[in-house]
């Protein structure tokens, strides 16, 4: 197949399950109890003033309505606007975007230049003790919920020791413990991963082989063993990312980040439809676009996979 | 292919780049320490709701106040203590029944060096009221017409007595009126003693700088930074650290938590809200609560002194009558008092046994919310109330069980601000309920009393202060002898802040003067 054909194929599939998901949201938000035009207009508006918003948002048309206006919307770039923020929806979020796009980053970087030399490290030294304590090390990582470890970090780091800020990103230094909070998940997942894919492949026949030829330790784990342990890793690290870019909800409140992730935690409280919606599909957007640079990645990592194809 | 541009170092090497330049473009403020700590000359107030908007045509919230008040400014203001004060206005007279004359005061101009003048004012009014949803709307029964006499000089005309009009123009901030629009304002031009110098509204984020064009006395302060911290233990954690100066919205626990630190005070004031517990009044005939009598002695049932030290931290003061006392116009008609031998005697007097009560409020309607309704639970239950407790989270459907339209209940916990600071506003938002009104359930709870309609009514039109205020006493009573709340308390309003902060004068309405404050070097 192409690289064309595939692409073009990628992104039809990528199309259609972003407007699946975003579909499936109007359509839950609107069956969920809440009244936006009555939570926007306040507890003390009476029902003349109610109403008036409801028309003014257009919540008193048909839900089929309502979601042609939408789809109509969405393909001319015009999401409606947040109740809440009395701004265009797609601006709303776009100005938190930034911030998440910000600490997803951050705290992916962090993870793949730890994650992957400690999986190594543990790889190469299997069932010995040190690996057997950074095993604990991870079992533990994994195992600490990131508000807990987001709130021990900021009792320590912000309160105790008062060397880092305690909330927003007013300073370069805002960034550290909400990093950190994500990474230290993210980095006992993945370099438990690699641990794994780093075993295996070094107890492969090609590795003996190449080990008699009189290869190097380094080549050999770096350019054998991790050549062929890049897929999944990669598709992991790709994963975990898209996971993030939707919203690292828990972390964002805990340090009072400015992200999409409390953006609409705060759209739910005020059943913020529109804003809702547009947060699902800028996340969903890029979270597919991220799935999608992974795989157009395979055959740069390893030459036997052809894109459309499964590894022979 | 693998070619050199595609190589792995080369990926890594562009991942990077992406990721330094994602980073660098969500960096948008400054004026911090690297430890976050705000700069000598720098206030750093932190929020507890985004601050959406520099206008107050629909964010009314409290602490909003402040930040929009130094940006923007009404004809007059309320002091701290709740009385009227000219701002923009020179004067601003009774002249006859249905009308004020306004001075303005002369050489203001905006922060653009251009005039404050009559036509914003009747701008500002316009946009006011065809805001769709405002919330200030409601405190005004009618719209006032600018007539305008010269330059600097205007009537405010109504067909009927406004009498407050004075307190309602207090809320009404004014904006050159080709700036003006009946949207939310998020920047631009004000007369304030500070204008904006940078707005992220994605993070709720305003830097604001002294306005050099203001009128009055320049504040001390150079720079104020406003942030949106949601969460109340971020604004406590960022305050203790030393990364904000100023927090609100803060409740007894945290107060707790910050009582006693090296470097933090605690300002609080009684404050202009009522929260209560608020009878169903849409029960019908032969129902006991129908009966005020029934309304009377489950009050007796709630040992309000208990509830305000042990759970309320003493947050709030009691309310000795229907409205806030520290509202003007208020009046002590009664008093709530615990007494729960009394309660099961005329609970048993008037025939009512087995009575069993749905109480619903919404989650953080008020400070230590479920912890009171669990006591008061408790409460009732011991004097023969079975109670059902049911919460709603917000932006739920309490609004449609409040009109009586998605259920049955007998007991609502929740509150009613003032933002004029007189008790007639309470009065007229709760208790001036109509058959018409309760038509298309716009009452407070199905509150349909005629005669204390009346007596609001008259005491809205009122001109002579005097009469108006015997008219109000007598409303109150009035209300007070139907037992519309089985308790009642005023919430103070509590601000926090570090001790290098000083000249804070708390205004009860939860806000302060930000030209009064000083930074201690």
């Amino acid at each position: 197949m192409s690289m064309i054909r595939y692409l073009a194929k990628r992104l039809a599939q990528s199309f259609l399950t972003i407007l699946l998901t975003v579909s499936t949201v109007f359509v839950l938000i609107r069956l969920a109890p809440g009244d936006p035009a009555r939570a926007y207009a306040g507890p003390l508006s009476t029902n003349e003033q109610v109403e008036e918003v409801r028309r003014q948002f257009g919540l008193d048309q048909p839900l089929i309505e309502q979601y042609w206006t939408f789809l109509k919307g969405l393909f001319s770039g015009d999401l409606g606007t947040s109740f809440s923020y009395q701004a265009p929806a797609l601006d709303v979020v776009l100005d938190r975007l930034p911030y998440t796009l910000t600490l997803a980053i951050s705290a992916i970087v962090v993870t793949t230049l730890v994650s992957i030399p400690l999986g190594v490290w543990m790889a190469r030294r299997a069932d010995t003790r040190r690996e057997l304590a950074a095993n604990v090390a991870t079992v533990a990582g994994q195992s600490m919920p990131e508000f807990w470890t987001g709130v021990m970090l900021l009792t320590v780091f912000a309160v105790l020791i008062p060397v880092l800020p305690a909330s927003g990103f007013t300073t370069w230094g805002g960034l550290v413990l909400p990093t950190v909070t994500i990474a230290i998940l993210q980095i006992a997942l993945i370099s438990r991963m690699v641990r794994r894919e780093m075993v295996a492949n070094f107890g492969a026949p090609y590795l003996t082989v190449a080990r008699s030829r009189g290869v190097g330790e380094r080549l050999l784990t770096w350019r054998y063993a991790m050549g062929n342990a890049s897929v999944p890793v990669v598709t992991a690290l790709g994963t975990r990312f898209a996971a993030m870019l939707n919203g690292v909800v828990v972390v964002e409140v805990v340090f009072a980040w400015p992200g999409v992730g409390s953006l609409v935690v705060r759209a739910l409280e005020t059943r913020d439809y529109p804003l809702i919606v547009t947060t699902v599909l800028v996340t969903s957007v890029l979270a597919v676009l991220v799935q999608l640079l992974v795989d157009l990645c395979y055959p740069l990592l390893d030459p036997r996979v052809r894109l459309g194809k499964a590894v022979a | 292919m693998t070619d050199a541009l595609h190589s792995r170092r080369n990926i890594l090497r562009m991942a990077l780049a992406l990721g330094a330049g994602g980073t660098l473009g969500g960096l948008t403020t400054a004026c911090a320490t690297p430890t976050g700590l705000p700069g000598a000359g720098t206030l750093n107030i932190a929020l507890n709701r985004s601050l959406v908007s520099l206008d107050n045509k629909l964010n009314q919230f409290d602490a909003a106040v402040t930040v929009q008040r130094a940006v923007r400014q009404a004809l007059t203001r309320l002091t701290p203590d709740l009385k009227i004060q000219p701002v923009l206005a020179e004067s601003f007279q009774l002249t006859a029944p249905t009308e004020w004359t306004v001075r303005l005061r002369s050489g203001i101009r905006y922060s653009d060096n251009s005039p404050v003048q009559v036509e914003d004012v009747a701008k500002a009014l316009e946009s006011y009221r065809d805001t769709k949803g405002g919330f200030l709307a409601t405190f005004f029964p009618e719209w006032p017409r600018v007539v305008k006499v010269d330059d600097q000089t205007f009537k405010l005309r109504t067909d009927a007595p406004l009498p407050v009009l004075d307190y309602l123009m207090a809320n009404i901030l004014i904006t050159p009126a080709a700036a003006n629009k009946a949207e939310e304002l998020q920047t631009g031009v004000g007369s304030g003693p500070y204008v904006v110098t940078a707005a992220d509204r994605g993070a709720g984020n305003y830097q604001l700088a002294i306005n050099p064009n203001y009128w009055g006395t320049r504040p001390t302060v150079e720079q104020v930074q406003v942030r949106f911290l949601p969460s109340e233990t971020s604004r406590v954690v960022s305050l203790r650290s030393g990364e904000v100066d100023v927090i609100d919205s803060i409740t007894p626990d945290s107060v707790e938590q910050l009582r006693g630190l090296p470097g933090v005070q605690i300002e609080n004031r009684p404050g202009t809200r009522i929260t209560h517990l608020f009878y169903n009044f849409r029960k019908p005939a032969g129902h006991p609560l129908a009966d005020v009598r029934v309304r009377e002695a489950l009050s007796y049932a709630i040992n309000g002194d208990a509830l305000i030290n042990d759970i309320l931290q003493q947050a709030v003061i009691p309310v000795p009558g229907v409205v806030p006392p520290g509202l003007s116009g208020a009046a002590a008609v009664g008093g709530f008092r615990y007494d729960p031998a009394k309660a099961r005697q005329m609970l048993t007097g008037l025939g009512v046994r087995d009575l069993s009560m749905k109480i619903i409020w919404e989650s953080g309607e008020f400070a230590g919310d479920t912890q009171v309704m669990e006591a008061v639970y408790e409460m009732l239950r011991a004097v023969g109330v079975r109670v059902t407790l049911q919460q709603f989270e917000p932006g739920g459907d309490i609004s449609a069980w409040r009109q009586g339209r998605a259920g049955d209940w007998d007991l609502l916990a929740n509150g009613y601000p003032s933002s004029t600071g007189l008790a007639i506003t309470v009065l007229q938002g709760m208790y001036a309920g109509t058959a018409a009104k309760e038509q298309t359930r716009d009452t407070y709870h199905g509150y349909v009393v005629p005669e204390a309609t009346q007596l609001i009514a008259r005491a809205s039109a009122e001109i002579d202060p005097a009469r108006r205020t015997q008219l109000l006493t007598q409303a109150q009573q009035t209300v007070w002898n139907t037992w519309p709340a089985m308790w009642a308390f005023a919430p103070k309003a509590v601000v926090a802040r570090r001790e290098r902060v000083t000249g804070m004068a708390m205004g009860a309405n939860n806000s302060y003067d930000l030209t009064q404050l000083r930074l201690a070097q």
